[in-house]
């Protein structure tokens, strides 16, 4: 099933087009990494994908079949996020319990089913024993464990991650991308991944989306496997 | 003290600006607004003295241009995020500037308007009184009812407009809420040390507080002590309550910073105390 469908979008900085009438679909149950450069506009697709950037023209929609109750739950873990930085005054827990409030709308409680999702998604980022702590006290990978554990707690069915991995060791990374690996192939989700290690992520993926700059032609996206995307105008 | 109706007044009033501004302050310290309370107080002065010259309410008057002010802002924030700090720059000045010119023109009104940037006990009347009712009532069932959300923004935008936060109507009502706690805020402290008042508290809370629930709570014990000792300090000692109230505040803060470095170097010694 298609979750997200780009066609002829144009998209681009200051008078200069960094995407430039694009074409994609995006399938459902599918583990997809999106790579390229620097400066290859994998973020700037990302953030079109999720309706966070406006585009110039072309269309972008969501499938509006996949929604639960009404509401199509996206986990968003972006590249960085600013509020580390200033010391935001919030435990591990707190933080991660914030992943919940979306389903839990303003006033419904938290119930027991709710603090294990918390718990689980803890301890799949190897993280429980830190929700006490300070978030401005953990180290850098340690920030993006917990904000991947806060988007795991908001049980999306899809999860969209802008370079998780950084600054995780090699071991945190393996035990990452098999936790996504089994998220999408046991409980049917869909996560989209950008990422620079595709030599690393290559085996747990089912798609690549391939961002290249060509001589003369300014940027391309390549595909492999089953997203459909193109260049040029549709049909 | 309490046996005259206008210390009654000012320690209802300050009681409360003293809870809600604080609490503001938290959000406004950390979604890196510092300044907006600072600008909107000044941009406030100018509604105030706008009121005089076309003879209505001062105190209405002022309250409306900084809620407009406070909407400005956030639109102006939207624009260009890359330098959110400029419009807030050149609204305070502009704000300013108004205040000072239209004032100008009201030679016979400066008595009332230094009230105003100094804050008064005794310039707090009913009816500003009823508005610093309303706009605590209003700010606390903002920030309960609407503290999951408030959250989520806080944190970080983009995952909160992901997450289904209406990210654009609840800064827009935010703002809103800055504009009408700093209007209301005015007659208490003054204009030149609203903000003192809405930050000082938030910056001592955010040094000590373990979690988001705890800076909040910290933040409006902090503001409300310092709002009670410094009015009955400056109704003693017969001192502007503004200023009184401020250098209570900075006291406060200074002490959490001389306690924390000594905590922090005790700490230390006992890492490295010879076994």
């Amino acid at each position: 099933m298609v979750l997200s469908s780009m066609r002829n979008v144009v998209f681009g900085y200051g008078n200069e087009p960094v995407i430039d009438n694009l074409s994609l679909d995006i399938h459902t149950g599918q583990f997809i990494g999106i790579t390229g450069p620097n400066g290859a506009a994998k973020t700037t697709l990302l953030k079109l994908m999720l309706g966070l950037l406006r585009p110039w023209s072309g269309t972008i929609s969501l499938n509006k079949e996949l929604e639960d109750n009404g509401k199509l739950v996206i986990g968003y873990v972006p590249q960085q996020v600013s509020s580390f930085n200033a010391g935001f005054p919030s435990k591990v827990i707190e933080l991660v319990r914030s992943g919940c409030y979306s389903r839990l709308g303003l006033f419904r409680r938290f119930t027991a089913e709710q603090e294990q999702i918390v718990e689980r998604s803890l301890k799949q980022v190897d993280m429980w024993e830190f929700r006490n702590r300070k978030i401005g006290e953990l180290s850098g990978g340690q920030k993006q464990r917990i904000c991947i554990a806060r988007a795991l707690a908001q049980q999306p069915q899809v999860l969209v991650l802008d370079e998780p991995t950084t600054g995780m060791d090699l071991a945190s990374r393996t035990g990452f991308y098999q936790l996504m690996r089994h998220y999408v192939s046991q409980h049917g989700r869909t996560v989209i991944m950008v990422t620079h290690g595709l030599e690393e992520t290559n085996s747990y993926l089912d798609s690549v989306i391939s961002l290249e700059r060509k001589e003369n032609e300014g940027w391309k996206c390549l595909v492999t496997n089953s997203c459909s995307v193109h260049f040029g105008p549709e049909g | 003290m309490f046996s005259y109706e206008f210390m009654q007044r000012a320690f209802w009033a300050g009681g409360l600006i003293g809870i809600i501004g604080p609490l503001l302050g938290v959000y406004l310290m950390l979604r890196r607004q510092v300044l907006m309370a600072d600008t909107l107080s000044h941009v406030s002065l100018a509604g105030v003295a706008l009121g005089s010259v076309l003879h209505l309410n001062p105190a209405l008057s002022g309250f409306a241009v900084a809620v407009i002010g406070g909407i400005v802002i956030e639109q102006l924030r939207r624009s260009y995020r890359t330098y959110s700090e400029l419009p807030v720059a050149i609204i305070m000045t502009s704000g300013l500037a108004l205040a000072v010119v239209l004032m100008s023109l009201k030679q016979n009104l400066s008595k009332s308007f230094s009230s105003y940037l100094f804050g008064s006990i005794v310039a707090v009347s009913n009816i500003q009184l009823l508005i610093i009712a309303i706009v605590a009532a209003i700010g606390l069932a903002f920030f309960i009812v609407l503290r999951r959300p408030l959250y989520n923004l806080t944190f970080d935008e983009e995952t909160a407009s992901i997450s289904g936060v209406r990210v654009g109507l609840l800064s827009f009502s935010f703002a809103v809420l800055t504009g009408m706690t700093v209007a209301a805020a005015m007659p208490v402290v003054g204009v030149l040390l609203v903000s003192a008042l809405i930050v000082l508290p938030a910056s001592i809370a955010l040094r000590v507080a373990s979690g988001f629930t705890a800076a909040i709570l910290i933040s409006i014990g902090v503001g409300l002590i310092g709002v009670f000792s410094g009015l009955t300090a400056s109704y003693y000692i017969n001192t502007p309550p503004g200023g009184t109230i401020s250098l209570i505040l900075l006291t406060f803060l200074l002490i959490s910073i001389a306690v924390q470095k000594l905590i922090r170097l005790k700490n230390r010694r006992n890492i490295h105390k010879p076994i």
